[in-house]
């Protein structure tokens, strides 16, 4: 029995990475611009396509298609940011979250047209077969995820914490005008913060491609539970994104294996209610006290 | 005065749309249809521009409360031959009963966790339609008997359209009516700033549930319209794609406007019926819509209906009066 | 009628209001003074219940004010301005002058079958709105967005938001700032008059405009109340110099410790 639920844990975290990258993607997006991006899934399953592309009509070996696609997702981000959301700096909130929907909508539509709602198949780059360890069945594919997770994660801190770029991405967060007048090149700084946070979605995506194929609405699960995950992380804090992916993956598999698949939205969201009632800025959030 | 003249012509117009309707033939009953059910998603957008537009809570899910409407008024029919009548009220009830669960936290949530707790609840409300198929049929839906409204058969097409046409226009009164008294102005006050009006009497957590309720409810008896009208209720007409296409008719209408609203439920029907065929471009239009309303017409639609009324002569600055004249 | 003892309002570890004691009589105007910082604002929140207090206590005419939650502090009698008007950019002039009577209104949702109530509580409504925009001058601009106004008509329409519900106490909080000599004496005038029907309690930093309406002032720093008295007290007052009016250029090289 244990093993079985070790299993079902194992599985549960090999998903959770994909969660928790979205929610790390988000969350660098929302610390930087304080703009909660309701096109990132889209966005990722965007870069997705280039990646797809890049493999079936130039025959690109898979580590180049995946490169190529998180480049064309650092861009995607970049461009979205000066072109849409830097207009939109001082524009109320519900504005904001309106654009990022319109462009949700847009995206899904374009890729839509392009190449259609059938799904196409991503093969699996890993073809080792999975590996047997202490009675637990690894997929090299899990192992993988988590790994580009941890290193990923890794790789954020160093940036937030040691880098100047990081440096400026914290000053803005606090106080973008002030960021300005020290001589931080802010427009600079958020684009990147924008590259960044869906080039992880990005890494989401393609990872997630072999299970769910390409389609326009190849993230909407995954991008809904990043948003939960981010949520009950607090949405400011990386570790609570990165930690909340985990654990609602875990939860998510949990709930697969013992209760309806169907409904493990629904109840994500119930918990998820509750969290809130009690703790209305997420596990891990800071209030923001507004001056009057 | 001339806004009442546009209205009534408009009305009347309307009124008239089915008579004109006959002498196009067969195919009669396919327009009626989509005039009819445009006037129940211009019922919805009324709904969700009263909750986004006036109270400023943003809803990203508002298909759940129709979807439940609809579901409500189609199971007590298919059961027990319930009318039009009741199906509403149900409806309307079990919507706002609904929103109440969402209601309450979201007068705590900030901004953009509302709309992803609004985003799940239609999600899940999808779900749920699917998952009980004791009660719901799961994807095989609920198919609706004889339409009856208050004893009198309204099975027909042209009589539907008649129903979902005084029905809006009900709705628009109603609304009308409430924006221009004491709860509409508090809804405003709240989205404009919650502090001062608290300061002046809004109890702010209460104000929010109250415009939560009043638009479930207005959503949940337009779905049981909705149900009535099709004659068959399924999953698949609700989800996130429903809720957006609502979301888009507020935004590109412009926030906090019946016209606009209305306007905007033309626009993205349209849209949705004119490029149905081509998958994915209804999608583009409307996203590409919403970008360029927010960016470029922040009003939206209503800012063109109806241009801002300016300021009486007080506009310049008060010192011009004491311009020496030698000076 | 306003009595505060001891009242301390915390944030986390600032003291922003410390200790402090306060007696405001039922008609007047007050001062509240003080460098920025002060706590000043903080004060006005706390008597309208906008912020928690950690100790202390406030009464209206006897009654605590402790228990009320922020919307019910109209109803107490207690109303307010902001410092940065915080008008509703939505509504016409009459409807903000409308909304500060949500608290005497009772129209519920069968406003929007318009009753013969509703009708009738409205009329009454806006007759009192009426009144009050053509005694201030409003009148004219009544169905303009406040956005349209110039900055001195909305700050006078912030006062009149407080106004319409013939507070028992007026807080307002620095109703001057940014207003031009122009806009300065209108608004003066009214809340002259204002305090003659009621208590205003008034956040301001300019001596010469206060030595001509407020009778008697309190100055705080630091949390603290450090003087009260007449403005022509204050003015002479050696802590007040000390701390808020300085002394002149000469001595301004070396700042003197708080």
């Amino acid at each position: 029995m244990t093993q079985y639920l070790l299993q079902i844990s194992l599985a549960g975290l090999a998903q959770g990475s994909l969660f928790a990258l979205t929610a790390l993607g988000l969350v660098v997006i929302y610390n930087a611009s304080s703009v909660v991006n309701f096109a990132h899934g889209a966005m990722g399953m965007a870069a997705t396509y280039v990646a797809y592309v890049l493999i079936t009509e130039l025959h690109a070996p898979f580590a180049l298609a995946f490169v190529g696609a998180l480049l064309a997702a650092f861009v995607l981000g970049v461009v979205v940011q000066k072109a849409l959301l830097g207009r939109l700096a001082n524009a109320p909130l519900l504005t904001q979250i309106v654009v990022t929907l319109g462009l949700y909508m847009f995206l899904q539509g374009v890729l839509g047209m392009i190449f259609g709602y059938n799904p196409r198949p991503m093969a699996n780059a890993i073809t080792m077969a999975p590996v047997i360890l202490g009675g637990l069945v690894l997929r090299p594919q899990d192992v993988v995820q988590l790994a580009l997770l941890l290193i990923l994660s890794a790789a954020l801190a160093a940036l937030f914490g040691a880098t100047k770029l990081g440096l400026g991405m914290r000053a803005i967060t606090e106080n973008a005008y002030a960021a300005r007048l020290m001589g931080i090149p802010v427009g600079n700084v958020l684009g990147t913060a924008w590259g960044i946070g869906v080039l992880l979605a990005a890494v989401a995506a393609i990872l997630a491609a072999p299970t769910t194929s390409v389609t326009p609405n190849m993230m909407d699960t995954i991008v809904v539970y990043g948003f939960v995950a981010a949520i009950l992380g607090g949405f400011g804090s990386m570790v609570g994104a990165l930690v909340g992916g985990l654990v609602l993956g875990v939860v998510v598999n949990f709930i697969d294996a013992f209760l309806a698949p169907e409904l493990a939205m629904s109840i994500v969201f119930g918990i998820l209610l509750l969290v809130l009632y009690v703790r209305p800025d997420g596990l891990f959030g800071r209030m923001k006290v507004q001056k009057v | 005065m001339q806004r009442h003249t546009i209205a009534i012509s408009l009305i009347v117009l309307c009124a008239l749309l089915p008579l004109v309707l006959q002498l196009i033939g067969e195919r009669q009953v396919y327009w009626l249809f989509v005039v009819s059910e445009f006037f129940v998603f211009a019922i919805v957008a009324i709904s969700l521009d009263l909750l986004m537009g006036r109270s400023g809570q943003i809803s990203l899910g508002h298909s759940g409360f129709v979807a439940l409407g609809a579901y409500a008024a189609a199971i007590l029919n298919e059961q027990f031959g319930a009318d039009l009548a009741i199906g509403m009220l149900a409806g309307g009830c079990l919507a706002g009963i609904a929103s109440l669960i969402l209601g309450f936290p979201a007068t705590r949530l900030r901004g953009h966790y509302l709309g992803i707790v609004t985003l799940g609840f239609g999600i899940a409300v999808d779900q749920i339609a699917l998952k009980w198929d004791s009660l719901t049929g799961g994807d095989q839906g609920v198919h609706l008997h004889k339409a009856v409204l208050l004893g009198l058969d309204v099975g027909t097409p042209v009589r539907m359209y008649y129903v979902a046409l005084v029905a809006l226009l009900v709705t628009v009164l109603l609304v009308w009516n409430l924006t221009g008294t004491r709860v509409g102005r508090a809804f405003a006050a709240i989205k404009d700033s919650e502090v001062a009006a608290a300061a002046m009497g809004v109890p702010i957590a209460r104000t929010k549930v109250l415009a939560f309720i009043c638009s479930a409810f207005l959503a949940g008896a337009a779905g049981a319209i909705y149900a009535f009208l099709a004659g068959f209720v399924a999953p698949e007409d609700f989800g996130i794609d429903s809720s957006l296409l609502f979301f888009a008719m507020v935004v590109i209408g412009g926030m906090g406007s019946i016209p606009g609203a209305i306007g905007g439920a033309i626009v993205v029907d349209a849209v949705k019926n004119a490029a149905a065929t081509v998958s994915g471009l209804s999608l583009t239009i409307l996203g590409g819509m919403i970008v360029l309303v927010v960016l470029f017409f922040p009003g939206g639609l209503k800012a063109w209906l109806r241009p801002r009324r300016a300021a009486t002569g007080l506009v310049h600055e008060p010192d011009d009066a004491a311009i020496p004249q030698d000076a | 009628m306003l009595e505060a003892r001891q009242l301390t309002v915390r944030f986390g570890g600032l003291t922003a209001v410390n200790a402090l004691d306060l007696d405001i009589p039922d008609t007047g105007v007050f001062a509240l003074v003080g460098p920025n910082g002060a706590g000043k604002t903080t004060l006005i929140n706390a008597l309208s219940r906008v912020c928690s207090v950690a100790e202390g206590s406030i009464h209206l005419n006897g009654s605590d004010l402790l228990d009320l939650r922020p919307h019910e502090a109209v109803r107490a009698g207690i109303a307010r301005s902001f410092q940065r008007a915080e008008l509703f950019p939505t509504l016409s002039v009459t409807e903000n002058l409308l909304v500060g009577l949500h608290g005497e209104m009772t129209t519920g949702l069968e406003g929007a079958l318009r009753t013969r109530s509703t009708r009738a509580q409205e009329r009454a409504a806006r007759a009192r709105c009426e009144s009050l925009m053509r005694e201030l001058d409003l009148w004219e601009l009544r169905d303009c967005a406040p956005a349209d106004l110039p900055y001195g008509h909305q700050k006078l329409l912030d006062v009149a938001r407080a106004l319409i519900s013939r507070p028992k106490l007026l807080l307002l909080d620095e109703p001057f700032a940014g207003l031009t000599d122009a806009e300065t004496p209108r608004l003066l005038a009214c809340i002259a008059a204002a305090g003659q029907q009621c208590a205003v309690l008034m956040i301001e930093h300019h001596f010469k405009l206060l030595e001509g309406v407020a009778q008697r002032m309190t100055v705080m720093n630091f949390g603290r109340k450090i003087a009260e008295g007449t403005p022509a007290e204050m003015r002479a007052d050696p802590e007040v110099i000390r701390c808020y009016l300085g002394t002149g250029r000469q001595k301004a090289a070396e700042p003197a410790p708080c």
